[in-house]
């Protein structure tokens, strides 16, 4: 082979397409949420059961905080998480998870399958970004019971606490939904991504279970001498306390000087947890092994 | 310690061990998965810890139902102790996918008892998950001595591990009874999930189940889900004693002969049924 | 210029090695011991375009590697390798839209859903123009004969309509470049022949180069003029299909068919006798010399009809296989 011969096979670049990248993400979304739709009702049973099972264990987790509620007027002294503010904190969580539920967690428990037996190969052979397939190819349509159980719930306690919130509060709720969704998406798929070193990783999923447990209770009750630092390294290195907290206080009252700071934190940190887990996602990839069937 | 037909026979105790043997080394492979997962079954506990703190923070009361805050921690520190005895994560799923899968097959040709291996590989599973996990519970309770009262005395104690033993009987017999369905369903992931709902609401792992009154509050303690998790917790703090306690071990004990003797029927009608189909 | 080339590329394994035991399994716990697999072992070879190339080999020689490390699934521990300019493990776009791997063992099309619905998904991801999907899309299924199943959840496909639609998701972007993985694996022999002439016809018509690992000769024999033999990760031969017989087989079969049923005694001599069903005597001969022997025999026996044959590809591959596995391993 000689080097000063013109290579005839030149690297080209992207094809000109048609559609610019955005528009042909989107295009194939759709087509994941589409083929994902098609395929539950063709079950339907089975998403019926889905559906009721995950309304059930909702209306469980109410009828306990109910039930603390029968004991207690506010979860912690002066902190303003009445049993109607609490309702609506609890409905956050249920928008953040119930949207992580539907959209990520199917894929990313298929992750650690497709690794396993090597199906992440068709994945890694698509002309489109390996993270974008391998996070969004299902769509878990039957967890979005609980999305329209939150908007119910959310709206009741809004009623019951007489507190209308404004505009901005209104506009800025869904971002910080969303950040908070971007947040634990991060987490889970780095989680996920180390099972590529690991090899198979059930305690993972529980881990992630654990640590999104202290994002579903009010950042108060994380005081004294050893909620502190809990508190501390929840909100500022893993940031699971500002996941729902921060939307929830958005809806519920006003929000004082050390919120607001808080919650321009929020907008960073869910951009360099999504950067950081980009980026372990990658050099994952790197080490995938390829079991042979 | 388990009821299932082991003989005294030396051969067949050979084989009994050799099962063993062979589960724990099994379970050895996943060691990452171990060290973790012993670490993160406290995680849940300190978010609970919190949330009664914030409780009794809110109400001007000592007492909730009975319980002090202390009370609410050491309980919660019991059912984890009481739950590691008797949870059975995926029994009864895999029963049920090996029954649909055909590879139940392979305890019809082997002159091997099912639930009896069953019951060894968890007993095996058990074992290594203690070893594993003694050091991190002694740890977690000797920080948190000052919830409790000291040890409870030695009747007391006897009847704590007892109920935490026939707990364990109690969690596997009701995991493999659930998976046995899998005889008779095709698709038992829901009545599962129901199962598993209850196991975890019922068993007192998120609350103690007597801060319910009334219909309902009478309804979970007719249930044999409190054996898993609440009763051996209230025993060794002492709600429950004297005749109460007498009585209450003679109705866990009666739950366990009555789940055993389910089980052994499911899975005989089972099988026959399974090789009538021919499948 | 080639359109694949290897040079010195490397992929090695670390494999977690469990001791017998119950106290090996618990001091598995602390310390574990792991072995080095070399699956491929710096390998050079060049493709020219429009080749169809065949990879044989034992199980476990690294052929199935060596396509994972053409396509990027897998990053190599050292060597280059080009395709078509790229860099196959940097999985640049570019590149992906260009080639298809298809693997007879796993499958990548949605298991409870018509593959059609698989299809319009690929054309959204390689932003196929909808009149060119569907022009390839209508000639795929018409040469593989599929067109009616295209409604059919994939799960009540039979295995080889499953492959043919594994096939046509592969080809759906056109690709220059086909890397294929046991396609006819565990199908009928209508199945594999019907796949086989899809494959000959497809890439004579488009000229795209080819290269397949199969454990059939016969989809070898049938479709590729070029064999290169994988053995313990190492390239052993590169070359024809009939050339592998010129290379590895010392010894051709000769057919004596005698006049009566009464066969002479004393043929061993000649060779080693594999057969005998009178009057009809085959004889394993040494290929050197073939003509003094034939003469010697001719000038002694009566015979009625004669014929000389190369032995059977697949023996000759077994016997050069199995040569290979009772050397001792290289380090």
């Amino acid at each position: 082979m000689n080097s000063e011969l013109p290579t005839r096979y030149e690297i080209r670049t992207e094809r000109a397409s048609a559609r610019s990248a955005p528009s042909r993400y989107g295009a194939v979304f759709l087509m994941f949420a589409r083929n994902s739709l098609v395929r539950d009702m063709t079950f339907r049973a089975n998403f019926i059961i889905e559906v009721i099972s995950a309304l059930s264990w909702m209306s469980m987790y109410l009828g306990f905080y109910i039930l603390i509620f029968e004991y207690t007027p506010s979860i912690g002294a002066g902190t303003g998480w009445g049993k109607y503010q609490f309702f609506a904190f609890l409905a956050t969580t249920l928008f953040v998870n119930s949207i992580v539920e539907a959209f990520f967690m199917p894929n990313t428990e298929e992750l650690s399958e497709l690794i396993r037996s090597g199906g992440l190969d068709f994945a890694l052979l698509k002309p489109i970004d390996t993270q974008f397939l391998v996070s969004l190819q299902r769509v878990d349509w039957s967890s979005l019971a609980n999305f329209l159980f939150a908007a119910c719930l959310l709206g009741y306690s809004l009623l019951k606490i007489g507190h209308v919130p404004g505009w901005p509060q209104l506009l800025l709720y869904p971002l910080y939904v969303g950040c908070g969704v971007g947040m634990l998406y991060s987490l889970m798929i780095t989680l996920a991504a180390t099972s590529i070193w690991l090899g198979r990783n059930q305690t993972l999923y529980d881990f992630w279970f654990y640590i999104t447990n202290f994002s579903r209770y009010p950042r108060e009750i994380y005081s004294g001498t050893y909620g502190t630092p809990l508190n501390i390294a929840f909100t500022y290195i893993l940031p699971v306390l500002l996941v729902v907290n921060v939307p929830a206080w958005l809806m519920v009252r006003p929000l004082n000087a050390e919120e607001w700071s808080l919650a321009v934190y929020a907008l960073v940190a869910t951009a360099a947890c999504l950067a950081l887990s980009r980026w372990v996602f990658g050099r994952a990839l790197l080490s995938y092994r390829s079991a042979s069937s | 310690m388990a009821a299932a037909a082991i003989h005294a026979s030396p051969s067949k105790l050979k084989t009994w061990w050799t099962i063993l043997r062979i589960c724990i080394e099994e379970r050895l492979v996943y060691r990452g998965d171990f060290a973790l997962g012993t670490l993160m079954r406290f995680l849940p506990l300190v978010t609970q810890v919190f949330l009664w703190s914030a409780v009794f923070a809110g109400t001007k009361q000592q007492e909730i139902a009975g319980y002090s805050y202390r009370d609410f921690v050491a309980y919660y520190l019991l059912t984890n102790v009481a739950r590691a005895f008797s949870s059975m994560p995926g029994l009864a799923t895999g029963i049920a996918r090996q029954v649909r899968g055909g590879e139940i097959k392979k305890f019809l040709i082997q002159p091997v008892d099912m639930v009896g291996f069953l019951l060894l590989s968890r007993v095996a599973h058990k074992l290594v998950y203690y070893g594993v996990a003694l050091a991190p519970f002694a740890l977690v309770f000797y920080l948190c001595r000052g919830f409790f009262n000291g040890w409870p005395d030695a009747a007391t104690m006897t009847a704590f591990v007892a109920s935490l033993l026939m707990g364990f009987l109690i969690g596997f017999y009701m995991e493999a009874l659930m998976g046995m369905l899998g005889f008779w369903m095709l698709e038992v992931s829901s009545l599962l999930f129901v199962f598993i709902l209850f196991t975890f609401f019922f068993s007192g792992h998120m609350f103690p189940i007597d801060m319910l009154s009334g219909w309902l509050g009478w309804f979970f303690r007719q249930m044999p889900f409190q054996y898993l998790a609440y009763f051996p917790a209230a025993i060794f703090l002492g709600k429950i004693s004297g005749p109460d306690l007498a009585w209450g071990l003679a109705v866990e004990f009666a739950w366990l002969i009555a789940l055993i003797i389910a089980c052994r029927t499911a899975f005989h009608y089972g099988v026959k049924r399974y090789a009538g189909y021919g499948g | 210029m080639a359109i694949i080339e290897i040079e010195r590329l490397a992929k090695s394994y670390r494999v977690y090695q469990k001791k017998e035991g119950l106290l090996a399994s618990v001091g598995g716990l602390f310390r574990r011991q792991h072995r080095e697999v070399q699956a491929v072992r710096d390998i050079d070879l060049h493709v020219e375009a429009g080749e169809f190339v065949a990879f044989l080999g034992p199980n476990g020689a690294g052929k199935t590697t060596t396509l994972k490390l053409l396509s990027g699934v897998i990053t190599p521990t050292r060597g280059m390798a080009r395709v078509m300019g790229h860099v196959p493990w940097e999985r640049s776009n570019a590149y992906r839209r260009r080639f298809a791997l298809v693997m007879g063992q796993k499958n990548q099309l949605w298991w409870d859903l018509p593959a059609q619905e698989s299809f319009r998904l690929h054309q959204q991801i390689y932003g196929i123009e909808a009149a060119e999907f569907e022009r390839v899309r209508d000639e795929l299924t018409s040469l593989l004969d599929v067109r009616s199943l295209l409604g059919q959840p994939v799960r009540e496909l039979s295995l080889g309509e499953r492959m043919k639609m594994e096939l046509i998701a592969a080809l759906l972007h056109s690709p220059e470049v086909l890397f294929l993985d046991e396609p006819t694996i565990g199908l009928d022999v209508i199945a594999q022949h019907n796949i086989q002439t899809f494959l000959r016809h497809y890439q004579e018509t488009r000229g795209i180069t080819i290269l397949l690992t199969s454990h059939y000769m016969k989809d070898v024999a049938a479709l590729c003029r070029r064999v290169v033999i994988i053995a313990r990760g190492r390239i052993v031969y590169d070359g024809s299909l009939s050339g592998i017989i010129d290379q590895f087989s010392g010894h051709k079969v000769v057919t004596l068919v005698f006049p009566t049923e009464v066969v002479p005694t004393g043929l061993e001599r000649f060779g080693e006798v594999i057969s005998h069903q009178a009057p009809r005597v085959k004889l394993k001969v040494d290929r050197n010399g073939i003509g003094e022997l034939l003469s010697a025999i001719l000038a002694e026996h009566t015979i009625e009809d004669v014929s000389v044959e190369d032995p059977p590809l697949e023996e000759v591959i077994a016997e050069v296989f199995s040569s290979i596995a009772k050397e001792p391993a290289p380090v």
